[in-house]
């Protein structure tokens, strides 16, 4: 069995006494792994995602990353870990007065890339997700599987070890769905790790591999799905 | 390291031009709070430096009769010196004082004009309690002008401190209700910057912006709001500076209101205001922002 790259041990997340999102979670990730986490609303799936991303903490047991404690990450560190990963939200988080590659930029300014790198990288990302020809348009001329794509794209401005994708499906239509599947599945052929949580039955069926499903914050299977 | 500080000055001027009118609102209040409080300082300043000007409070001034010799001159010097709570007194000649007044008031025709001013004492007091007790004792020395041969300035020097009080009474209490009000303006503007730009931070934090990279521009929103009402208040003190020269210059060619320093006028209402912004989106900033 492959090192783990993403390890939780014994997680716990509890909201309030009553309300607990992972109980006694454990659960690892290999280095270039494509993961589905499936399960219902509030199974924990996106809890998991945001556990790695450091937007949560948990209250019991240790998430780490290669061995890192993420949970004991100092809140200055937290930024220098994003950058290692990529998010892809499910909203997608375009910002509406800026074109597409207006939105690739401004995220690359913000991590402190140079106008030059910035003007250098863009087409590239863009490029990379199929989406360059739509580089001036506004979020609201594409369709939601172009905006995904853009999302996708935001996502790989660091050029991440790591992809961590929240329902990336979930406002898409099957066609558009598979698309960016299919986009998530050829940067993991590239080496990138990638989790991808999502309640899309049809999507993980399509597309196969490992697929962790949960239930009220516990793992009720994880197996790998071979596609016919 | 340029093309940083292009990136967080830009994040701030987007900002500004969100909230215009709420900018505009915490900048004409930051105006007004730092022209009352700072104006008011400097009025203060100007004021204490009018004082200075004038006979100290320890000091009488006392006039002789017309006509008195040197002899008699010296005699009245005696007998004031000899008096308890006298510290000194030194004679002020009449021709002294007659050269002083025209070079001090050029445009007063005193040509033909026979001195009309007299002989007359500086007398220090040891004592500013003992003033009206000396007073009465020098004006019962024969060579003294009778009436108001003996005069002191602690009428003028209470009204003076009184002005003082008044001025720094309307500072504290109008500049620091004006202060509070345009700290709650800049507070609520750069926390409805944080609202207005959500999305932003949310995508900032998602792709691994620092702290400072979101919260800098807010500081510099918040500075820049300080700054530019301190360029207006700079602005409002030269103006009223201004017209309360002319005002005085017009009622009496007496009082005149001492120059102003407009450079550190600028200077000093400039850190103000930048410090006070900053302190006002500091607070704002301070904590989590989702």
């Amino acid at each position: 069995m492959a090192a783990s790259h993403i390890e939780f041990s014994h997680v716990e997340v509890a909201y309030t006494k009553h309300v607990t999102a992972l109980k006694d979670f454990n659960f690892s990730v290999a280095k270039g792994e494509f993961v589905f986490l499936v399960g219902s609303t509030g199974s924990g799936k996106s809890t998991i995602l945001k556990l790695i991303s450091r937007e949560e903490q948990a209250t019991a047991g240790t998430v780490s990353l290669d061995g890192l404690d993420l949970g004991a990450l100092h809140e200055r560190d937290v930024p220098t870990h994003r950058r290692r990963l990529g998010i892809v939200p499910q909203d997608f988080g375009l910002l509406p007065r800026k074109r597409m590659w207006e939105q690739i930029g401004y995220a690359m300014r913000a991590v402190g890339k140079t106008k030059r790198e910035v003007r250098k990288g863009v087409e590239q990302i863009l490029e990379a997700v199929n989406i360059g020809h739509r580089a001036d348009a506004f979020p609201g001329e594409l369709s939601g599987g172009e905006q995904q794509r853009v999302a996708v794209a935001r996502a790989l401005i660091n050029d991440p070890e790591i992809i961590l994708a929240d329902e990336p499906t979930g406002n898409l239509d099957p066609h558009h769905s598979a698309e960016i599947i299919r986009l998530l599945v050829e940067l993991n052929q590239k080496g990138a790790t990638v989790l991808v949580a999502t309640h899309d039955v049809t999507v993980v069926e399509q597309f196969g591999g490992r697929v962790v499903t949960l239930q009220g914050g516990k793992i009720i299977s994880d197996e790998v799905r071979n596609v016919g | 390291m340029w093309d940083r500080i292009e990136f967080l000055f830009s994040e701030a001027f987007t900002a500004l031009r969100r909230n215009i009118l709420m900018s505009l609102a915490a900048i004409t209040t930051s105006c007004v709070a730092l022209f009352l409080t700072g104006g008011v300082g400097f009025a203060i300043k100007g004021v204490n430096e009018y004082a200075a000007t004038l006979p100290s409070r320890f000091e009488v001034r006392v006039f002789l009769k017309d006509r008195v010799d040197k002899d008699q001159i010296r005699a009245t010097a005696e007998q004031i010196r000899e008096i308890p709570g006298v510290a000194s007194a030194v004679l002020l000649p009449r021709e002294a004082a007659w050269q002083r007044f025209k070079q001090e008031n050029p445009d007063y025709p005193t040509t033909g004009l026979e001195n009309p001013l007299p002989d007359a004492f500086n007398v220090r007091l040891t004592d500013v309690d003992d003033i009206e007790v000396v007073a009465g004792q020098i004006k019962k020395i024969p060579t003294v002008s009778p009436g108001d041969g003996v005069q002191f300035l602690r009428r003028e020097r209470e009204m003076l401190s009184q002005a003082i009080s008044v001025l720094r009474l309307v500072g504290v209490a109008l500049g620091g209700m004006m202060l509070i009000t345009g700290a709650i303006l800049i507070y609520n503007t750069i926390r409805m910057t944080i609202v207005a730009r959500r999305r932003e931070f949310r995508i900032m934090r998602l792709v691994g912006a620092t702290r400072a990279t979101i919260v800098v521009p807010l500081l510099i929103e918040g500075m820049m709001h300080g700054m530019a009402g301190a360029i207006l208040a700079s602005l409002m003190v030269k103006g009223a500076h201004q017209f309360l020269a002319n005002q005085l210059e017009s009622f009496s060619g007496v009082v005149r209101v001492g120059p102003l320093d407009f450079n550190q006028v600028f200077g000093v209402m400039l850190t103000l205001g930048l410090a006070y912004g900053l302190a006002c989106s500091l607070f704002a900033v301070r904590g989590k922002m989702e």
